[in-house]
């Protein structure tokens, strides 16, 4: 009886540990996205040049939406990378992107791509970040991948890197829709 | 005379520390929708500064999420319909205090179920502490002690005395 006693407690502490352990891992500051797998929120603004833009009009295609500020340091480090990817990617008609700048005036937008190259596609514009919050963003670069059902498919909190396209976005691509995600969102 | 001016002074300073309290209270003449903005914006967490409320926090995402709150209490959605859209968005990390719902009871159910078994734990020991033999007075408390061990210790003492 006594014996069985110290297995459990035995059993019990090491239980803790090794969800501590685990907790150990995680990041303090990521917050995992519930919209993974969900329709995403329409996205109804104008780009940088005062025209109206609407993320609905790209059903159909796969979408990486790209959400950047030119105050936001890992933007630059990721921009690099955002343009070779539009440039590889511009041939494709199942695949687009669309950045939103948030948090940011206008001018700033401009000098960022003036002076980091302009990567060709086009930005909604958030300046009260009303996008940013309707999305569950917290922080920037995070980009989301829309499947051409409008249903995001995954989150990148962090720049996209060297590779991100043909490791993690083209295995979805080219895999076969399963029957629910076939249907309407 | 002199008790009635007192007594005037009295109610005159009372008068004016109740007005100052309501000039200083900052919540004369605010909207009345503003209560309900701060009750939900003081339960729900800043998503970038960890441990301050929306309604707390400085940084500019609590900012714009105050303003996002305002405006969907001005359109005249419930609490629990804002509530619900930030949970949408951030999962329940939005929430300052964890909710009693899905997995979160193991969270809320672990400290119960703690002090439970402890209680368990500790009448179990003192029952047994009140079973376990008394040697009662008079008797030779050394008795059961290996004769080795006793040899030993007095072996000891005996180098003490020396």
């Amino acid at each position: 009886m006594k014996s069985a006693w110290k297995a459990v407690l035995l059993l019990a502490i090491m239980a803790i540990l090794v969800l501590f352990a685990l907790g150990l891992n995680n990041d303090p500051h990521a917050i995992p996205s519930p919209l993974i797998n969900r329709a995403a929120p329409d996205i109804v603004a104008l780009d940088l040049a005062g025209e109206p833009i609407r993320l609905a009009d790209q059903r159909g295609k796969w979408v990486l939406v790209n959400f950047w500020g030119s105050w936001c340091v890992s933007c630059v480090a990721e921009h690099p990378y955002l343009i070779e990817l539009a440039r590889k990617t511009r041939d494709r008609t199942d695949f687009t992107i669309m950045g939103v700048d948030f948090k940011d005036t206008e001018q700033g937008a401009r000098q960022f791509l003036a002076r980091h190259g302009d990567p060709g596609y086009r930005h909604a514009f958030d300046p009260n970040q009303k996008i940013a919050i309707d999305w569950g963003v917290y922080g920037a670069p995070e980009s989301y991948l829309l499947d051409p059902n409008g249903r995001i498919r995954l989150k990148q909190t962090g720049p996209l890197y060297p590779g991100w396209f043909e490791q993690v976005a083209l295995p979805l691509i080219q895999a076969p829709l399963t029957q629910t995600e076939k249907g309407a969102p | 005379m002199k008790l009635k001016c007192c007594f005037l002074l009295l109610v005159l300073l009372f008068g004016l520390s109740g007005s100052a309290s309501v000039l200083y209270s900052g919540e004369r003449g605010e909207d009345p929708s503003e209560a309900l903005v701060r009750k939900i914006a003081k339960d729900l967490r800043c998503a970038v500064c960890q441990n301050q409320s929306v309604y707390e926090s400085n940084s500019d995402l609590a900012k714009d999420m105050l303003v996002v709150i305002r405006d969907k209490v001005r359109a005249g959605e419930s609490e629990a319909t804002i509530r619900d859209y930030f949970f949408q968005r951030y999962g329940d990390y939005i929430y300052l205090e964890p909710t009693t719902a899905g997995s979160n009871k193991i969270l809320w159910l672990t400290p119960l179920v703690g002090f439970v078994l402890g209680v368990l734990g500790l009448w179990g020991a003192i029952a047994h502490w009140k079973r376990s033999p008394v040697v009662p007075e008079g008797t030779d408390a050394e008795e059961g002690v290996d004769p080795a061990v006793k040899a030993r210790i007095q072996q000891a003492l005996d180098r003490m005395e020396v």
